[in-house]
């Protein structure tokens, strides 16, 4: 009896060992390792130009894959909502590229990891996947604290990174060669920010005397915050930061000292369930979207989770990166399209667009240059002319255009300079996030504001 | 801080003269041959509050340190901070806003309470087993979960109470698995070191619910809709001067405003806390459970299965900790990680109110809600004040450590 005891015991334990193992080696995917059977089918289903190949390339399709890594935070405290949406439009691109026949003959390998959203992590992941896995390149990557800890990593082993979703400024403003950007520059959100609050004053005559701004303490939400505040100043508009921890989900306190400065408009700069906590806490003690006008953070415009942890979050306004539905090319459509038929959204999050874009953009520089080296690669990135969802991606400021040359900021190296900004608002309770209203800025509103507590 | 000289002076008053008490004191007391246990901490509290003025009788006369002159000299301690705070920043929300500190309170105790039912699972678990169960904020977290798929995915509908009953369950019953199959060993000597393996086994544990249930139910957040929404009510009806009651909050005096989340997870924890209040002291299971924490051999003598109250102190616990997660699934967003933060609290908690003291448990988490909200609340910079939220409750912690290195509570050795 005892020694069955004993069997079964280890016999549990084994078995939640495995089970442990199993979740934590979860924190890596990978897709388009070479599968001798299943990617002929793939090829012919998906892409009629691929069965049209000569019969040598397919042979290629069984060498060495060409390894791109991918930065996405999926578990907290990052924000899981956005890494998600992150890492399904990656898996898009490589399942995409691979169906046309891979790059240079050979099959794609995406390398997922999760940075969980911390610096430390995100370091540790991009040391692994250039000096383990063997990566050429690297896209993705949503926090700017991982972002400016991981460009330390990317410079020292000389691999090019595409920043997906990393908003601080000195990211790209440090010149390193193998940093590109294609989401936009903190400073320039916070510009577009506060244009919209001087419309609100100035053209709907709303009441602004005081600005809330609620921010995370990390590389993103501080200087994101210290720029809102600079602007605001300049418009004449006071304001009043509140700074706390990413993943904070206490903000009783918090919100107590909101509620007593009385603001006109809160801004939560916070991100990820951080940005949903408060939100929520802050319509429960009077003070949220339906009582005072609040811009909620981008991670609103997913928008199951959203209306699941915020059901009280109706009339936020919510910052869009990224130009609206009815603007989008051939390539936002197709990538909308097959990101519905696998998440079930309808609309798709700015930042898992610009996460597609960036390994689409590694592999046509890898396509460009003709080599998985990754100098050839940054070379052909500075070059690069590549239609993607977010639009036309160049990045015009580069080692034979430098900032001087140029006559701009350090912080347009490498950088796409063409994000489109618009602030929409949820004006319906459940609203998915592709049926928002368009209220700013004017050439592309679809709608009034709805602004409340107004007197 | 208008006045920062001030209040930092008064801090290096309360410092040089709580210090000079807390190390002083013990060896006069211990010269005269008197009781020692209480000299230090009382000493150090009696110097902080009076400084001079009350550590030179204190030496002269050496009374007996009792609960309540310790009491006491808290008491002046706390209103010299809280003078000196005033004075330093007169324009400060919790010098010059009622309602705000009377709010900051509320939210103070109400989150307090919750802390406190949850550190009572682990404190329990302590007492009884000896284990630190560094699987607790996966219990929480579990009870949560199971709360939030009954009410929205399974039953939607159903009444919390179900829910949360559930929830118990689940969580009884992982507790009861894991005990028997896991920490059942130790007790039998076939474990060479059992103080090591019960915290990696219980860690083990943590690492499995959380990813377990990551793959499960993915990391998106989920959150349980109100259990209870207020009906819309004003008392009197023209003004609600009285009482102002929304779907989502109630005021109270137009000063006390409480969320309702909030309000009814602890009124929720404040029921479980007297059933099992009721269960320890007046059914023959919690007394032979307190036996057995207060001395294992004499309980086991008297007829007591020790292993059988292992069994049911850890699946308790487990519950408690679920039951805390239960309630708070209306409050917080929630995620399989959700559990990390809290669990850190209950630890601070624990070992702040007396490793194994189930009143020391409670008002321990009491404190710690206290303290967080007034520093979030009070601390000037507004940049900071909540960002130091997680280490309000260690500063606490630190200085009872310092003190009364039992903790509040805790038994002497």
């Amino acid at each position: 009896m005892a020694k069955s005891r004993t069997l079964v015991r280890i016999a549990l334990f084994l078995a939640l060992l495995a089970l442990i193992l199993t979740a934590c080696g979860g924190q890596t995917e990978t897709v388009g390792e070479p599968e001798a059977e299943a990617e002929p089918a793939a090829q012919e289903e998906a892409a009629p130009a691929a069965t049209e190949a000569p019969a040598e390339e397919d042979d290629d399709m069984t060498m060495e894959p060409i390894k791109i890594g991918a930065l996405a935070p999926l578990s907290a405290p990052g924000a899981v909502v956005g890494g998600e949406a992150m890492r399904d439009a990656m898996l898009i691109a490589a399942d995409e590229l691979n169906a046309r026949g891979g790059i240079l003959g050979r099959p794609v390998e995406l390398i997922i990891v999760d940075t969980e959203g911390l610096p430390e992590r995100g370091t540790a992941v991009v040391e692994r996947l250039i000096n383990q896995d063997g990566v050429v390149g690297i896209g993705g990557g949503y926090h700017s604290s991982v972002g400016v800890a991981a460009k330390e990593v990317a410079r020292d082993n000389g691999v090019p990174i595409v920043f997906a979703e990393t908003w601080n400024d000195t990211i790209t403003s440090v010149q390193y060669d193998e940093i590109f950007r294609i989401a936009p520059l903190s400073s320039e959100v916070s510009a577009v920010d506060v244009k919209f609050i001087q419309w609100l004053r100035d053209e709907n005559g709303m009441k602004l005397d005081k600005v809330v701004i609620l921010t995370e303490n990390t590389d993103y939400g501080i200087p994101a915050a210290e720029n809102t505040t600079a602007l605001l100043e300049g418009a004449g508009i006071d304001s009043v930061t509140f700074s706390v921890d990413i993943g904070t989900q206490d903000f009783a306190g918090i919100i107590e000292r909101v509620k007593a400065e009385s603001p006109d408009l809160i801004v939560t700069l916070a991100t990820g369930e951080a940005s949903y906590n408060f939100t929520q806490q802050a319509a429960d003690a009077g003070i949220g979207p339906q009582d005072v006008p609040t811009m909620c953070n981008q991670v609103s415009l997913v928008s199951d989770a959203f209306w699941e942890n915020v059901p009280d979050g109706n009339n936020c306004f919510v910052r869009r990166i990224g130009l609206p539905v009815q603007l989008y090319n051939d390539v936002a459509q197709a990538l909308v399209a097959e990101y519905a038929e696998r998440t079930g959204k309808d609309d798709i999050e700015s930042y898992a667009m610009a996460s597609y874009d960036s390994i689409m953009l590694i592999a046509q520089a890898i396509e460009d240059s003709g080599s998985t080296d990754p100098a050839d690669i940054i070379d052909a990135l500075e070059n690069i002319e590549h239609m993607g969802a977010l639009g036309p991606i160049t990045f015009p400021v580069n080692r034979a255009n430098t900032p001087e040359q140029a006559g701009v900021d350090p912080k347009w190296w490498h950088q796409f300079p063409d994000p489109a900004i618009t602030i929409v608002q949820y004006q319906v309770e459940g609203q998915a996030a592709v049926d928002t209203t368009v209220v700013y800025p004017s050439t592309y509103q679809t709608g009034d504001p709805v602004i409340v507590g107004q007197e | 801080m208008e006045n920062a000289a001030i209040f930092g002076w008064a801090l290096l008053w309360i410092l040089f003269w709580g210090a000079l008490g807390g190390v002083v004191t013990p060896r006069i007391y211990a010269r005269k041959d008197l009781e020692i246990s209480q000299a230090s901490f009382g000493g150090a509290v009696i110097g902080a509050a009076l400084g001079p003025l009350s550590l030179f009788p204190l030496w002269v006369a050496t009374p007996k340190i009792t609960n309540r002159l310790i009491g006491i000299g808290i008491a002046l301690v706390v209103g010299l901070f809280v003078a000196a705070f005033a004075l330093a920043d007169p324009d400060n929300l919790c010098v010059v806003n009622g309602s705000f500190v009377v709010s900051q309170l509320t939210n103070g105790i109400v989150i307090g309470i919750i802390y406190g039912l949850m550190a009572l699972g682990l404190t329990l678990i302590f007492s009884i087993l000896g284990v630190v169960s560094f699987a607790h904020g996966e219990f929480y977290m579990i009870g949560g979960m199971v709360t939030y798929f009954i009410t929205a995915r399974w039953l939607p509908g159903v009444s919390p109470f179900i829910a949360i009953l559930g929830s118990c369950i689940v969580t009884f019953a992982i507790g009861y698995v894991f005990e028997r199959l896991f920490l059942r060993p130790m007790g039998s000597g076939k474990i060479e070191r059992p103080t090591e393996y019960a915290i990696l086994v219980t860690f083990g544990l943590a690492f499995f619910l959380q990813y377990f249930t990551q793959a499960l139910t993915s990391a998106v957040p989920v959150k349980a809709q109100r259990f209870f929404p207020f009906p819309r009510t004003e008392i009197p009806a023209d003004s609600g001067a009285l009482l102002s009651m929304t779907p989502g909050n109630i005021t109270i005096l137009d000063a006390i405003s409480v969320p309702n989340p909030r309000f009814t997870a602890a009124v929720l924890a404040l029921i479980m806390l007297a059933a099992l209040l009721w269960f320890l002291f007046r059914t023959w299971v919690g007394k032979a459970l307190r036996a057995v924490s207060q001395d294992r051999q004499a309980a086991a003598v008297t007829g007591i299965n020790p292993d059988t109250m292992n069994t049911l102190a850890f699946s308790l616990g487990a519950m408690l900790a679920g039951l805390s997660g239960a309630s708070l699934v209306q409050v917080f967003s929630w995620l399989p990680q959700v559990g990390i933060p809290a669990a850190a609290r209950s630890f601070v908690i624990v070992v702040l109110g007396g490793m194994g003291s189930l009143p020391g448990a409670f008002l321990g988490g009491l404190i710690v809600g206290l303290v967080e909200a007034a520093g979030t609340g009070c601390i000037p910079d507004a940049t900071r004040a909540a960002s130091y939220m997680p280490a309000y409750g260690m500063v606490i912690l630190t200085l009872v450590l310092l003190l009364k290195p039992t903790g509040l509570f805790g038994r002497e050795l």
